[in-house]
């Protein structure tokens, strides 16, 4: 714990527009030297914006009020200038070229310099050193695309310190790590903040500001809401929540009674190969059932394979079918591409949604057609005014905030595309519904709209897979939870039975202790 | 939704029904447009009976600027027309038929009183040249003959048939001079196969050069007697160079190459280089157009002869045809017998080449500026 | 004032090229001393361009989906040489010729087709090698020579429809033309009025439909006139009735079908495509044979106006396509672009062709226009896509400006996010 108590950053008064939009509206922000303060908010509040005006990404002049950085008046006019003063930025869309390695990504625009051209030899010799210290255990010469989503966070560490960072900006830094990398990262933050160095962080994850940050700022509609000291203590993820949406959240999910009828999907056998790699299989013989009215959980760690098993079984979109039965209703069925899938009544809401869910040109009401056009058409024709209405509804009844649908997909937040994503899915009139990580990047308020719908398709006698990494959301939300490691079901449990720790076990393939 | 009637709604409507009135007036109030009736259909023609004024405007299409000869004769007119009295409008075409084309519509619509065309290709442009005709403006075919129309009034050029024969007859006596006795080994090079000037040259050279070779004095070892096989695509000196390669190294092993048959300079250097490079003796070659590379190896005594067409002439003898339209008269022809277009037979003004080699070069050469100094 | 964006309901980018083209065609009536809008110059650009127009209208497609086409061009002249060559020798009547040059396009462009699409070769290459290709089978199958063509062949590419009585002082098939065309708007406005009352579909208030109908009624009843005063025996070319039937039908099958949907979903999003159920591969094939078949009409219709097929016909015909289709709003990454835009942006290049011609600039210096043209076009259009800002005519009519995707958005932070911009390309979103 860092004895310096001062204020290393004040941001007064900051207040910044768009075109029709106040984004930040008078916001004060305080960073004591040597913490990791937390800000948390809703999406849209306005935390990303109001470090990027600290970052210089919005340069001075852009918007209103005073940065005072280590005592001065600070005036950035680029990056550049934030960064030589020592605040770095980490956005939440890694900034790292894949097909470079690792060395030329940590010292992309900060080159070690030679006597003639780029001293490829020192910067090599540095970057182990950062890896060391970060605690990455890979070759500095593999390509970024190699190697997962939690080491290619701690590259982005590596090169900010190689930027010689006195405040290091983190925006979301856990939102697609595992647990284990989320532990580590968190590891090497305390580590870092115990050698001097100040972190703000912007994230979701309530538990891990609970254990990690020594203050809270919480954001709401542009404003700073209030700065919560977390080492005074009484702080908890109740308290936090209030203070983001203004109103406390008795429960994360809402109230839902289970109607549980006949087992109507089963997948047995399953089994496939990674496309790429002849001989590694990404599904080994998995097999799991889903009943009509239930909600299905997959748990298990980054890679595990949960993914993998859904999207070729949606048509085979991933990898290479290798064996296994479908049967749905009784009845096995063959589903061989996307359009198979979706006549049997099967629906799959990518991860992804911006890169594998949707085309961010279209409008929401495109949308919302767009994977069942035949339903809006006369023949070949689209009726355009059939597919307004067709949206209309499903911006009403699952409350997509848009003034029109006719805006695009594009300027929605991030849970309201989730619910046009979903929308899209809904209207192809599925009766499994399988959701990969639907949560991923919303905020609490959003997730607790899309618990109800996932309810709401349940009551009507669908069965909906949801696939998460969240455990705490499996455990709120699944009447049974299935576990996943290397590729293979290892497990599956009751709504009633489950922990956490259960869940982990399976997860982990740990062996079961001795009781 | 609804349905009240608002002040907005009337002004649009008034709008409406005076935007729509403007359009009927439009409509009607040209019926008395410079339609005319079918009666008009036959405009056209050589409109030699009628004649125009001083300050006219001539209109002259060129094809790409490629090579010195083109770029003189677009100062040439510009400064000849001028100087007549008419208001030039003197364009290239670089890129290509499509912008000729559209270029000489322009030229339609600018209301040039003669239009003088220099085709990039002659057979192309047969829509532009009838609405020419249509609208009464004489057409003269410069250098480069139109073909497949019967737009076309009157052919300005070298007679290219002729050059053909100096060539050949070129070829025959550098033979016999620097050869020495027959058979002689020759090989033939044709123009682009869509330059409509190809065929005359190629064929006034074989009028002298087939009975020899019918008599068996002379003798073309590769066997490629024909134009189309003696052809080089875009007059490519590249072209003709890897062909000549390809002929060295196929039919010349073990035999000399004493003579080649070149329609223009710039392939007879490449000729010359082909062979230099294959090792073999400097052969008789004929050329075209007086390049100033080509003069210079004349007078080093490498290349044998050339061709001298000079464009100061050929302009102004279609400047001379403009005066003649002007004032309402049939421009000066001297053949209007050989060149059938494919539809019509174009009376044709024929200006007489030189043959020239290192004994005249001196003399034909004297007064021009860029040749003069070569020769000395 | 969202009801005069929905006047005109497409993007402002494209309006922005409208005006653009208008103040073209004003600039140079001027400069030219009113040489530009004459009935006989007007033909002349649509005769001039028509090629090129139809090939722009392939081309958007290829260019949503993702792709680009190289071989047009050489598509184009083999199309050309072949059907002259065939009507020469085999003395097939002209419209056997058309039909086997339509089947020369069907051909080809089930060959590229299948490289792209199933092969999986990227487009750029595959007509690159077709661009070489083909050229070299003009050349080979023409001998490099010039071949005329029948005068049937020579009315598709340079000719005009029919003068019969009464007299109007208009040529009375234009007219015909014009009268049907007003028919058509006012109908299929009051069409989709109906549909969408019958629907209880929120719709924009009946003025502004009435000026929409006004305003294109004001613009057919101008081109009409335009078109059909020429001189006796002219009229609104052929070659440019075959290009509107085309648009018509284009912009249909891109806005209105499911096909067209698809290739918008595919250009957008390939991964999303894909996994919402479209055959991407059905797509690559039809946009690349298309484009190809409109090649060969393109090819037809311009060696019917040269009255001859010639052995360098098609050379750098793609790049002006490819240009029209830029400067009329497509995007570099696919998704997006219509064929109106692509059309209009072919004709802003004609226009300014045709202009520069009348004024009697040099070919270099029309070069040189043209390619600083496009920079300054395409440059707006980035400018105003990162910026999020309607460039001039946002800034001319703000209250235009609203509305438009990735833009603004709506203020109230439980919404948008707006897509704000970042100096190094990076954007936030929720």
């Amino acid at each position: 714990m860092s004895e310096n108590h001062h204020a290393v950053l004040e941001m007064r008064s900051i207040t910044k527009e768009f075109p029709g939009v106040r984004a930040l509206d008078d916001v004060t922000l305080e960073v004591r030297a040597g913490e990791i303060h937390a800000i948390c908010g809703e999406n849209g509040a306005g935390k990303s914006t109001l470090m990027k005006v600290l970052s210089g990404v919005y340069p001075h002049g852009s918007y209103s009020g005073d940065i005072h950085y280590q005592g001065e008046i600070v005036e950035f006019r680029d990056i550049r200038s934030s960064e030589q003063a020592g605040i770095v930025i980490i956005h939440q869309e890694l900034a790292l070229i894949p097909e470079l390695s690792i060395t030329e990504n940590i010292f992309l625009g900060n080159e070690v310099r030679g006597r003639v051209g780029i001293d490829w030899e020192t910067a090599r010799q540095r970057a182990t050193e950062l890896l060391a210290r970060v605690g990455l255990r890979a070759s500095p010469d593999t390509l970024v695309k190699n190697i997962g989503v939690g080491q290619q966070q701690l590259v982005e560490i590596a090169r900010a310190l190689a930027k010689d960072v006195r405040l290091l900006i983190l925006d979301e830094p856990t939102a697609a790590l595992n647990e284990d990398d989320s532990e580590h990262l968190l590891d090497l933050l305390r580590g870092l903040r115990s050698r001097g160095l100040t972190c703000i962080m912007i994230s979701h994850k309530l538990n891990e500001i609970e254990e990690i940050a020594d203050s809270i700022t919480i954001i709401r509609d542009g404003r700073t809401v209030e700065t919560l000291d977390v080492r005074a203590g009484g702080i908890d993820e109740d308290r936090i929540i209030r203070g983001m949406v203004g109103r406390s959240l008795a429960s994360r999910f809402p109230d839902h009674t289970p109607q549980i009828g006949e087992t109507f999907f089963e997948v047995e056998g399953w089994t496939v190969e990674h496309p790429e790699v002849p001989g590694r299989l990404v599904c080994k013989q998995s097999a799991f059932h889903v009943r009509r009215g239930e909600i299905v959980g997959f748990a298990g760690i980054m890679g595990a394979g949960r993914t993998e098993l859904a999207r070729s079984i949606f048509g085979r979109s991933y990898g290479r079918y290798l064996g296994g039965t479908l049967r749905m209703d009784g009845k096995e069925i063959v589903v061989p591409d996307v359009l198979a899938a979706i006549r049997h009544r099967i629906a799959y809401v990518s991860e992804d949604r911006k890169t594998l869910g949707l085309n961010l040109l279209d409008t929401i009401q495109q949308t919302v057609v767009s994977a069942n056009l035949p339903k809006v058409s006369n023949g070949p024709v689209i009726d355009h005014d059939r597919a307004y209405l067709a949206a209309e509804e499903y911006r009403k009844s699952l409350g997509i905030k848009a003034p029109s649908v006719r805006d695009g997909v594009a300027t929605l937040s991030g849970g309201n595309q989730q619910k046009a994503l979903l929308a899209k899915w809904m209207f192809t009139e599925p009766e499994l519904l399988i959701l990969d990580e639907p949560t991923r990047g919303i905020d609490v308020g959003a997730k607790y709209e899309i618990y109800g719908l996932v309810q709401r398709l349940a009551n009507q006698g669908k069965g909906v897979v949801v696939i998460s990494s969240e455990l705490p959301e499996l455990l709120g939300l699944c009447d049974r939870i299935y576990t996943v490691f290397e590729g293979r079901v290892t497990g599956v449990v009751d709504q009633a039975d489950a922990t956490q720790e259960e869940l982990m076990r399976l997860m982990t393939g740990a062996p079961t202790p001795a009781r | 939704m609804k349905r009240k009637w608002d002040p907005m709604k009337t002004k649009f409507a008034t709008g409406l029904v005076a935007l729509a009135a403007a359009g009927a007036l439009a409509l009607t109030g040209c019926s008395s447009s410079d339609r005319g009736g079918p009666s008009s259909e036959e405009s056209g023609g050589a409109s030699a009976a009628a004649g125009f004024e001083d300050g006219a405007k001539i209109g002259v299409a060129l094809p790409q600027k490629t090579s010195e000869n083109w770029v003189l004769a677009e100062n040439l007119f510009n400064d000849g027309l001028t100087e007549a009295g008419y208001e030039p409008i003197v364009q290239f075409a670089n890129g290509g038929v499509s912008e000729q084309q559209n270029q000489i519509q322009a030229m339609i619509e600018q209301g040039v009183k003669v239009l003088v065309v220099g085709a990039i290709d002659g057979s192309q442009l047969g829509s532009q040249l009838k609405a020419a005709k249509d609208a009464g403006i004489p057409v003269v075919a410069y250098d480069r003959l139109l073909e497949n129309t019967d737009a076309v009034d009157v052919y300005e050029a070298f007679d290219n048939f002729h050059v053909g024969e100096l060539q050949g007859q070129a070829l025959l006596e550098g033979l016999a001079d620097r050869k020495g006795e027959g058979p002689y080994n020759i090989e033939l090079i044709a123009g682009s196969p869509d330059d409509a000037n190809s065929t005359p040259f190629f064929e006034g050279a074989m009028s002298v050069l087939q009975p020899k070779i019918d008599d068996g004095t002379l003798v073309v070892k590769s066997g490629q007697t024909s134009q189309q096989q003696a052809a080089t695509q875009g007059w490519e000196a590249e072209n003709a160079q890897n062909r000549m390669d390809t002929i060295l190294s196929g039919s010349y092993k073990d035999a000399e190459l004493d003579g080649v048959l070149s329609p223009n300079d710039t392939l007879a250097r490449a000729a010359l280089t082909s062979a230099k490079q294959a090792g073999k003796d400097v052969p008789v070659i004929t050329g075209q157009d007086s390049e100033v590379e080509s003069v210079k190896s004349i007078m080093a005594g490498v290349q044998y002869s050339t061709i001298y067409k000079d464009t100061r002439k050929l302009v102004q003898a279609t400047i001379d045809a403009v005066d003649s339209y002007k004032a309402g008269e049939e421009p000066e022809v001297n053949d209007t017998e050989s060149y059938d277009n494919g539809v019509k037979v174009v009376p044709a003004n024929l200006l007489e080449p030189v043959i020239v080699t290192e004994e005249n070069a001196a003399e034909v050469y004297k007064g021009d500026p860029n040749l003069e100094d070569l020769t000395k | 004032m969202s009801s005069l964006k929905q006047l005109f309901g497409g993007g402002i980018r494209q309006y922005g090229m409208v005006l653009a083209l208008l103040a073209l065609l004003a600039y140079f009536q001027v400069a030219t001393g009113g040489l530009v809008l004459t009935p006989s110059n007007a033909q002349n650009i649509i005769i001039g361009n028509s090629y090129i127009l139809i090939l722009a209208i392939g081309m958007v497609l290829v260019i949503i989906a993702g792709h680009i086409d190289l071989s047009v061009g050489s598509v184009a002249a083999v199309t050309g040489i072949i059907v002259a060559i065939a009507l020469r020798d085999w003395g097939i009547p002209w419209w056997a010729g058309i039909l086997l040059g339509l089947a020369v396009g069907v051909v080809i462009g089930a060959w590229q087709g299948f490289w792209v699409a199933y092969v999986g070769i990227p487009g750029f290459i595959t007509t690159l090698a077709g661009m070489m290709l083909f050229r070299g089978l003009n050349q080979r199958i023409g001998h490099s020579s010039t071949v005329p063509v029948p005068e049937e062949l020579q009315q598709l590419g340079a000719g005009y429809l029919p003068e019969w009585a009464p007299d109007t002082g208009l040529n009375n098939s234009t007219l015909l033309l014009g009268v049907l065309a007003l028919a058509a708007v006012v109908w299929s406005e009051l069409r989709r009025r109906a549909r969408a009352a019958r629907l209880e579909v929120e719709q924009p208030p009946l003025w502004v439909a009435l000026v929409r109908v006004a305003v294109v009624g004001a613009v057919i009843a101008y081109v009409t006139y335009l078109f059909g005063s020429g001189r006796y025996g002219t009229s609104f070319p052929i070659a440019g009735l075959v290009l509107v039937a085309l648009v018509i039908l284009y912009n249909f099958i891109a806005s209105r079908t499911i096909g067209g949907r698809h290739v918008y979903a595919v250009g957008g999003n390939r991964a999303a495509a894909a996994l919402s159920g479209i055959n991407i591969r059905h797509v690559n094939f039809f946009v690349m044979m298309n484009m190809s078949i409109l090649a060969a009409v393109a090819g037809m219709v311009f060696v019917g106006r040269a009255t001859a097929s010639g052995p360098s016909d098609g050379n750098m015909w793609e790049l002006d396509a490819i240009a029209a289709v830029f400067i009329g709003g497509a995007a570099v990454s696919g998704g997006v672009g219509t064929v109106v835009g692509s059309v209009i942006g072919g004709l802003v290049m004609a226009v300014l062709n045709n202009g520069l011609q009348l004024m009697g600039v040099g070919s270099d210096t029309t070069q040189i226009i043209k390619g600083l043209v496009l920079l300054v076009a395409v440059a707006f259009d980035v400018h105003s896509k990162v910026t999020g800002r309607p460039s001039i005519i946002g800034l001319v009519f703000p209250w235009l400006g609203k509305g438009r995707k990735g833009s603004g958005g709506t203020p109230g932070a439980d919404d948008a996010q707006p897509e704000v911009p970042v100096a190094d390309g990076a954007t936030s979103r929720g």
